[in-house]
């Protein structure tokens, strides 16, 4: 493990930010900490940074205990939400900032500048303030000033968050394959399950302070261990009682049922559908557009469900009565969620 | 663009002829007197005035309070900003507060203090006598009063601006191993310059003019403790109106030259500005 905590508490007065915290990241990996606002993923942040400094617990980077190691000294780049760049200073010497502070020779410094420059694509901009450039340029330079000095780990705060979307799109690919090309250790966080699940390597998932789960992506969204990551992924409905909902093991102490858009299957009573027998009526509430599909709103055995239909399918109107077949779905008991699966996938279908 | 109408006109013409009015009764028509009174009797008359012996001197020891008043408040300004804006402590919201205190209460009750702390009455004032300091009635006093009545204006000009901003582009050099003094000069002073350059200015137009605290702890000993401002009233009560208005005229002068210099920072802090906000 090239990054571990171990045993990390933090309090903000009576707020329990960090509530013994302990991961590891391999070298070379690209993180991701994901969490809802105040689950305290900055402050893990910070912490590794050393601009915080754990209540008790071990930080460790490449085998040696950190806490104690001053924040200039522990050779981490960082970039800010804001991304903090120095607003007097032109691009080129934001990024030359961290080089002269090591006191390296003029010919170096404009060496690994001019490097950095070319990198993040912004030749030729070497002379503009940060006041001049757009939201995404920034991010770029404040990317590009956190390499400098050649840092073995990287920690972003919420990268994209300033952003709009469409440019976010792009700076995500781009940073993945940044961060690849250059092989660094970076931990970026972020609220948005879909940057987390389409950038990161592997996804750390905190909530309250603690850590829920950590896996790869698609791990963490297919295998949710715990009641809280079930329901933070994917576009959820989320009851009570699914007792109602034929073909499903019980669970004891069963509390709530969360089923993701993509369990459920909407067919038209005219269409045909291998599982017709085992599915239930449901009226549809709500079509709505969505771009990539059409996202429909369907209220089975009183519970509404959302469900997606392509733009190939035959169209279905509110009001419409429809079958409405449940492949899967998560049920939490106290922390725990389960994965039950409809009982009519195992057996033999014969379709007549 | 906003369309004038008939009435919108009267109006913006009834506010501008007031301002002008007032600027012109209030402020020119005074000057202007200052400047014809001071040369009734001719340039030589004048220039006798000013280049008297006790005019000089006094004209000395209001640069010399002035340049003291502004390097100490100066560093206090700044620490005291820094303080208040960087850190969260007991009894921010009192400092915060007493450091206005200086310009609400009037300028005698600061000339007051003085006298009563270091003064015959003091309780201190043996141990000065045994250590040979002189406050009261000397240079020491007046510098002291001139830096109470000045203690705000840099802090004051300083605090909105640091304040406006937060800490994350000091966190970044830091981070990068950036010392506490390089962090200041590359990253904090920068953005601070102009404001404090205008507070510079406001702390010694302020500095030159103050006539009530020192008054009281000065004691008008002529060529010694007399101060420009002093030195006017003291012209005016022996009915020598020509010097009297000699000199206050090299405090109009004075007056001038700082606004022109602060129009200069204000031009520039703008021109800078529209680059780098």
């Amino acid at each position: 493990m090239y990054v571990e905590l171990k045993n990390i508490n933090k309090h903000f007065g009576n707020f329990k930010a960090s509530d013994n915290v302990s991961f590891g990241i391999e070298k070379g990996k690209l993180i991701g900490l994901l969490g809802p606002s105040g689950s305290g993923k900055t402050t893990i942040l910070r912490m590794i940074a050393g601009l915080e400094t754990p209540d008790n617990g071990d930080i460790i980077i490449d085998g040696k205990v950190i806490n104690n190691v001053p924040a200039s000294k522990r050779g981490i780049g960082f970039v800010f939400q804001s991304y903090a760049l120095f607003r007097y200073m032109t691009v080129f010497e934001n990024i030359a900032f961290g080089l002269r502070v090591l006191k390296k020779s003029d010919s170096e410094i404009k060496d690994r500048v001019a490097e950095l420059v070319k990198l993040i694509g912004l030749d030729g901009l070497e002379n503009r303030y940060p006041s001049q450039l757009s939201g995404g340029q920034r991010q770029r330079v404040a990317f590009a000033r956190a390499l400098a000095p050649n840092p073995q780990l990287l920690l972003l705060d919420e990268p994209f968050a300033a952003i709009d979307a469409k440019v976010r799109q792009e700076l995500r690919h781009w940073l993945k394959e940044m961060i690849a090309k250059l092989g660094v250790t970076s931990i970026f966080v972020t609220h948005d399950q879909d940057e987390a699940i389409e950038v990161a390597d592997e996804i750390i998932i905190m909530n309250k302070g603690r850590i829920d789960q950590i896996g790869k992506p698609l791990d963490v969204y297919s295998t949710p261990k715990t009641a809280f990551v079930a329901s933070f992924f994917g576009q959820p409905s989320i009851f009570k009682d699914y007792s109602k909902f034929r073909r499903f093991d019980a669970v004891e102490g069963a509390e709530q049922t969360i089923v993701r858009p993509e369990f459920v299957k909407v067919t038209k009573k005219t269409e045909v559908q291998k599982f017709k027998n085992s599915a239930e009526e449901g009226v549809v509430t709500d079509v709505a557009f969505r771009g990539s599909g059409i996202e429909l709103s369907v209220l089975v055995n009183g519970v509404t469900l959302t469900a997606r239909r392509g733009f190939d399918e035959p169209s279905v109107s509110v009001g419409e009565k429809v079958d409405v077949f449940i492949y899967r779905i998560f049920v939490t008991a106290g922390d725990n969620a389960y994965l039950l699966e409809n009982k009519s996938l195992r057996e033999p279908v014969v379709v007549i | 663009m906003y369309k004038e109408t008939k009435s919108s006109k009267a109006v913006k013409w009834f506010l501008i002829g007031v301002s002008v009015l007032f600027v012109v009764l209030m402020l020119l028509l005074p000057l202007i007197t200052v400047i014809t009174e001071a040369f009734k009797q001719g340039f030589a008359v004048y220039e006798k005035a000013v280049t008297d012996n006790y005019t000089v001197k006094a004209f000395w020891l209001t640069l010399e309070a002035t340049a003291l008043a502004v390097v100490i408040n100066t560093v206090f300004g700044l620490s005291a900003a820094w303080s208040l804006t960087k850190f969260h402590f007991r009894g921010k919201k009192i400092l915060t507060t007493l450091i206005d205190l200086p310009v609400t209460v009037s300028p005698i009750i600061a000339g007051l203090i003085f006298l009563l702390t270091f003064g015959r009455q003091s309780p201190i004032f043996p141990l000065l006598q045994d250590w040979d300091v002189k406050i009261v009635f000397a240079v020491p006093g007046i510098v002291l009063a001139t830096i109470f009545v000045t203690f705000p204006f840099i802090s004051r000009e300083l605090i909105p601006v640091l304040e406006a901003r937060g800490n994350d582009e000091e966190e970044a050099a830091a981070l990068m191993g950036a010392k506490g003094f390089t962090i200041f000069r590359k990253i904090t002073f920068p953005h601070i310059k102009w404001a404090f350059l205008y507070g510079v200015v406001l702390c010694a137009a302020r500095a030159m003019g103050e006539f009530g605290a020192v008054s009281v702890i000065s004691g008008h000993l002529r060529g010694k403790t007399n101060t420009l401002p002093l030195h006017v009233e003291i012209l005016f009560n022996e009915f020598q109106y020509v010097p009297a208005f000699a000199v206050a005229s090299i405090l109009v002068l004075l007056a001038i030259f700082i606004l022109i210099a602060r129009s200069l920072i204000e031009y520039n802090g703008k021109k800078k500005n529209k680059v780098e906000p």
